[in-house]
């Protein structure tokens, strides 16, 4: 299939339900029979296809570059005759692809025979029965008839209801509370001063300073650092106390 | 005209909220297996016979009386707005390998499908569709999944045995089940708290 062709019947990659889906589509495309495709053509549709959507910004799930990653390592080892001997010992990847891709064709299959019982199901309609009079009610409920997902759910019913999705970006931590324990250890002999902003250094990320602040609050706890501060948000003058600094102590 | 036990019978599958199952209504009505059986015959040739407007359904291992679903456009109407939407490719899929792999676990489902589902197996779970059954005693101990009587009655099943291909699908379950223990394991050691072997 040209280049072309391939461009006209591109499909969303939002239609897939994943990276089996998506090389099953391929397969079928080509009006291939899971069991007897060449891997090496599938491999590469596969690859121009993520590229393909890569280029258009396509947001990617992280499933479908593993796939990509593990067709490309299969073929570069179809390519390498160094490797055939190693591969009859271990199990031959590709023949569990296929097995995988089977499998998930036949769950596949059944989700949609599924789909057609809900279609019917879905129109019919059962008398509600007495539920509502005989229930017992629910506040009533004895201690061990409350499941973990009860509780999970009320718990998300309290805090998803009206907040909107929440944000959070992890930074790697820039140093550790035991490394400004080293560093003000190396910075303070006995007895001396120092200024936290000299020992934090100018322009030091946040998180530094935090970490410094944080490490320094421990030292002062233990009784091995004195820290002052002449009027609210000044500087803060760190005096060393305690010759030996164990932080295991 | 229906004779007294089908009418008692009838009564039962009208008033209940759930399937009843032939051994409950032969405690309740103090009849045999058999006669039952022949009972709930009777009342479906009666509701067929009259042109009624509902029938007997074979749900969750019992019976219950519910509208024939040629008429769903007409009565769908009184709860307009207030029915589930249907299911997500996603969440059907999803539900089918915790159906015939049952009790299994999340590294296991998501070996089989590819792909993360989280989301799919919440809604699974808000919908009562699916449960949690237990823990697997391997390391980690990860929760175990399994489908509820309110799955059998949405897809209109009498039992696990009648789901579509069962045969067909134990048979390759079996041949591929060391396959998903080790897709499920690689994909769990990435977790750590999730190894899963049986």
């Amino acid at each position: 299939m040209s280049a072309d062709n391939q461009r006209a019947c591109r499909i969303d990659i939002e239609d897939f339900e994943g990276p089996l889906d998506l090389l099953l589509f391929l397969i079928r495309r080509d009006e291939l029979d899971v069991t007897t495709i060449h891997l090496a053509d599938v491999a590469d549709q596969y690859l121009e296809y993520i590229r393909d959507a890569e280029d258009l910004n396509l947001d990617i799930a992280g499933e479908y570059l593993v796939m990509a990653a593990t067709l490309t390592r299969m073929k570069s080892r179809l390519l390498l005759p160094v490797e055939r001997a190693l591969m009859e010992e271990t199990e031959d990847p590709m023949e569990t692809l296929m097995r995988h891709l089977v499998l998930y064709k036949a769950f596949k299959e059944v989700a949609s025979e599924l789909r057609e019982s809900e279609s019917v199901w879905r129109d019919v309609f059962a008398p509600p029965g007495e539920r509502e009079r005989y229930e017992e009610s629910i506040l009533d409920a004895d201690s061990g008839q409350t499941s973990l997902l009860d509780l999970l759910l009320a718990l998300e019913n309290l805090t998803e209801k009206n907040a909107p999705p929440p944000r959070h970006t992890i930074h790697k931590p820039l140093i550790s509370l035991t490394e400004c324990v080293q560093i003000l250890d190396k910075l303070l002999p006995v007895n001396a001063t120092r200024d936290f902003s000299d020992a934090v250094g100018e322009n030091a990320d946040e998180a530094v300073v935090v970490s410094f602040y944080v490490a320094i609050l421990e030292l002062v706890k233990r009784g091995w650092l004195t820290a002052e501060q002449s009027y609210p948000f000044a500087d803060i003058t760190m005096k060393r106390k305690e010759e030996r600094w164990g932080m295991n102590a | 005209m229906l004779d007294q036990l089908a009418r008692q019978i009838e009564a039962l599958l009208v008033a209940t909220d759930s399937p009843v199952t032939l051994s409950r209504i032969c405690e309740l009505t103090g009849c045999g297996t058999e006669s039952a059986e022949q009972a709930v015959l009777r009342i479906e040739a009666e509701l067929l016979s009259g042109g009624h407007s509902i029938v007997v359904a074979r749900l969750a291992g019992g019976y219950r009386i519910v509208t024939d679903p040629d008429l769903g456009f007409i009565v769908g109407q009184l709860f307009e707005g207030k029915r589930h939407s249907r299911l997500s490719r996603a969440s059907l899929e999803t539900l089918a390998v915790i159906a015939y792999r049952q009790p299994t676990t999340r590294a296991q489902i998501e070996a089989v499908r590819g792909v993360n589902s989280d989301s799919a197996m919440r809604t699974l779970l808000e919908r009562d569709l699916i449960k949690i059954a237990g823990r697997q005693e391997t390391p980690g101990r990860p929760l175990l999944y399994g489908t509820t009587s309110r799955f059998l009655e949405y897809f209109g099943l009498s039992d696990l045995e009648h789901l579509p291909r069962m045969d067909e699908m134990e048979n390759l379950l079996k041949l591929s089940a060391e396959d998903i223990e080790r897709m499920a394991s690689e994909l769990s050691g990435e977790e750590s708290d999730q190894i899963t072997q049986e």
